[in-house]
């Protein structure tokens, strides 16, 4: 006998979203299996962009501490790098340190999957022992580098673009007016974006900032064609193959810039002058295609065809056991032959009926029609039957004794 | 006012037009007088709604007071007004909801959302290949009346 499946409590799945009342059982459901995975590939990223700063460590400006931030889904806190001197230093430790990992055993028993996945999740303590000699090595050299960076970078630059692009960066409030006309978002608001945003003017905390150049999109762009936000063409931060050796400094420097959505501008010149444009209040391209014909052809059809249906834009597949598909498919190719004008017995039968389920008969639709059909006639016959009869005389009523009264009177 | 919105069939010629024109839609013919209240009430959600059942469902009404349109309503069956038939193909689409009739509607329709559900209740049937589908209105918005045969 099949014992009665225990009812468990309610429980919340973190992966999922959702209240359940399947007990140990919902791990395995192919719904939770499929949004976990979407679930800790997410965080896998996010550790991904940790792990960067763990090979590079950077320094971090006291300006971008609250915006540096990591969410651990494992032990359900914000990591902010508030007081850290060095990018992700918090979220580093965090990753290495015992409780972090004792969350993550805990979610996996009780989401799945297996637990050889635990390492893509945590920072062992070699990597993060390396990372400290390498940020004790950098805070050394960063004190005198630092300065020294950007009026080295300024100076050899002889691109415009790049020149006040850094001057915007770091003193943005102090750009004149006329220089840009839309202020830019200063700081990235959310990490998330960051690390899978590609744009090419963003520094972030990714893995963007080892992207060779060529995969920027506008490296050899004319002026003309610069993305922008309609700022102009010379306050876009970009960054050009010109400085691949300063890269590094570079990272620095546009730590934190402001995110600028990759548009392309496309030259209106072409367009311009020849057919006019909405603003010059000339007609739309598809009117004048057709000679404004269509148009009154549309005005002028009978209300009767706009009840046709759309039977060539229709190219969806239906179900062909639909009701009445077989008629349908035949009328569209009678409709489709009278639209190309083939000489049609197109006209119907004045007694045509439609197939009709009637109320007070029983049986098949095709014989309540043929019922139909035969009181039809018979009320016919009737009507022509009565009209063509002699007019009836009517008489009064004379009862049996009556009629046997008047004769035996007239006989006696 | 609705029925300058909505096309008014007069001829028997029309209404099968309109019936063999109607490909893979539902088409709504409604049988009344223009004139008649209920029939107004009828023919203003109707109006309304014309838009919103527009992609698979046609609406048009039916003067019963044409000589024309006469066979018709003997061979529908009709005798109370308004009524409201649906086809599909060319077919007739039957409807119940818990009266005597399960040919047509009988009456007018309290709600928008009433008729659009109708609408589209017909329409998932008959594209399932059903000939008769469970009306979806609650019992309290829908019509009562007495089916009467042969004035009996």
């Amino acid at each position: 006998m099949k014992k009665p499946s225990k009812k468990s409590e309610i429980e919340y799945c973190k992966v999922c979203r959702l209240h359940h009342d399947h007990g140990s059982r919902h791990k395995y459901f192919p719904r939770h299996k499929y949004l976990l995975s979407t679930f800790l590939d997410r965080f896998r990223t996010k550790i991904a962009d940790v792990r960067f700063f763990l090979k590079n460590p950077s320094v971090l400006r006291p300006q971008e501490q609250s915006q540096n931030r990591v969410w651990c889904v494992f032990c359900d806190e914000d990591i902010v790098e508030l007081g850290s001197s060095f990018a992700c230093s918090k979220a580093i430790n965090h990753f290495a340190s015992s409780d972090h990992l004792g969350n993550i055993k805990q979610f996996l028993s009780k989401n799945g999957p297996a637990m050889d996945c635990i390492d893509d999740f945590r920072i062992t303590e070699a990597n993060v022992a390396k990372w400290e000699k390498k940020c004790q090595s950098l805070g050394n050299e960063d004190a005198s580098s630092f300065k020294g960076s950007c009026e080295q970078l300024s100076g050899t630059s002889n691109d415009i673009h790049n020149k006040l692009a850094f001057k915007t960066m770091d003193k943005i409030e102090n750009v004149p007016a006329h220089h840009i006309n839309v202020l830019p978002l200063q700081y990235n608001t959310n990490e998330y974006q960051i690390s899978h945003s590609e744009l090419p003017g963003v520094a972030h905390y990714g893995s963007y900032l080892n992207m060779d150049a060529s995969h920027l999109p506008l490296r050899t762009d004319p002026p003309t064609n610069l993305p922008g936000n309609g700022f102009g063409k010379h306050s876009i931060p970009f960054r050009s193959k010109d400085y691949p050796s300063n890269q590094e400094e570079e990272n620095k420097q546009i730590k934190g810039s402001y995110s600028s959505p990759v548009m392309t501008s496309i030259s209106s010149s072409h367009s311009s002058d020849a057919c006019g444009n909405v603003h010059s209040g000339a007609p739309p391209p598809w009117l004048d295609a057709n000679d404004g014909n269509s148009s009154n052809v549309q005005l002028n059809q009978s209300d009767m065809s706009s009840f046709q249906a759309k039977i060539p834009g229709k190219t969806r597949k239906l179900n062909p056991n639909r009701v009445g598909a077989a008629w349908a498919e035949r009328r569209k190719i009678e409709m489709e032959m009278e639209k190309r004008g083939h000489a049609m017995n197109s006209k119907v039968d004045a007694d045509w009926l439609p197939n009709f389920g009637r109320v007070w008969q029983s049986g098949t639709r095709k014989e309540s029609r043929k019922e139909f059909e035969k009181e039809k006639r018979k009320l016919i016959k009737t009507e022509s039957i009565s009209t063509e009869s002699e007019p009836v005389e009517i008489q009064p009523y004379i009862s049996k004794r009556a009629r046997r009264e008047s004769g035996e009177n007239g006989s006696g | 006012m609705s029925s300058f919105l909505l096309k008014t069939l007069t001829k028997k010629e029309e209404i099968d037009r309109i019936i063999r024109d109607t490909i893979d839609e539902v088409l709504v013919l409604r049988f009344g007088r223009c004139t008649d209240t209920v029939c107004l009430q009828h023919d203003d959600i109707l109006a309304k709604s014309v838009t919103d059942v527009s992609k698979f469902a046609k609406v048009a009404l039916v003067d019963v007071d044409s000589e024309d349109v006469q066979v018709y309503v003997k061979y529908f069956d009709i005798t109370w007004f308004p009524s409201t038939v649906f086809f599909f193909n060319a077919h007739h689409m039957k409807l119940d909801s818990g009266t005597a009739d399960h040919t047509k509607w009988v009456g007018a329709f309290h709600i928008k959302q009433d008729f659009i559900d109708v609408v589209e209740a017909i329409y998932r049937g008959a594209m399932k290949g059903k000939m008769i589908v469970q009306c979806p209105v609650p019992p309290e918005r829908i019509p009562k009346y007495q089916l009467l045969y042969k004035d009996v």
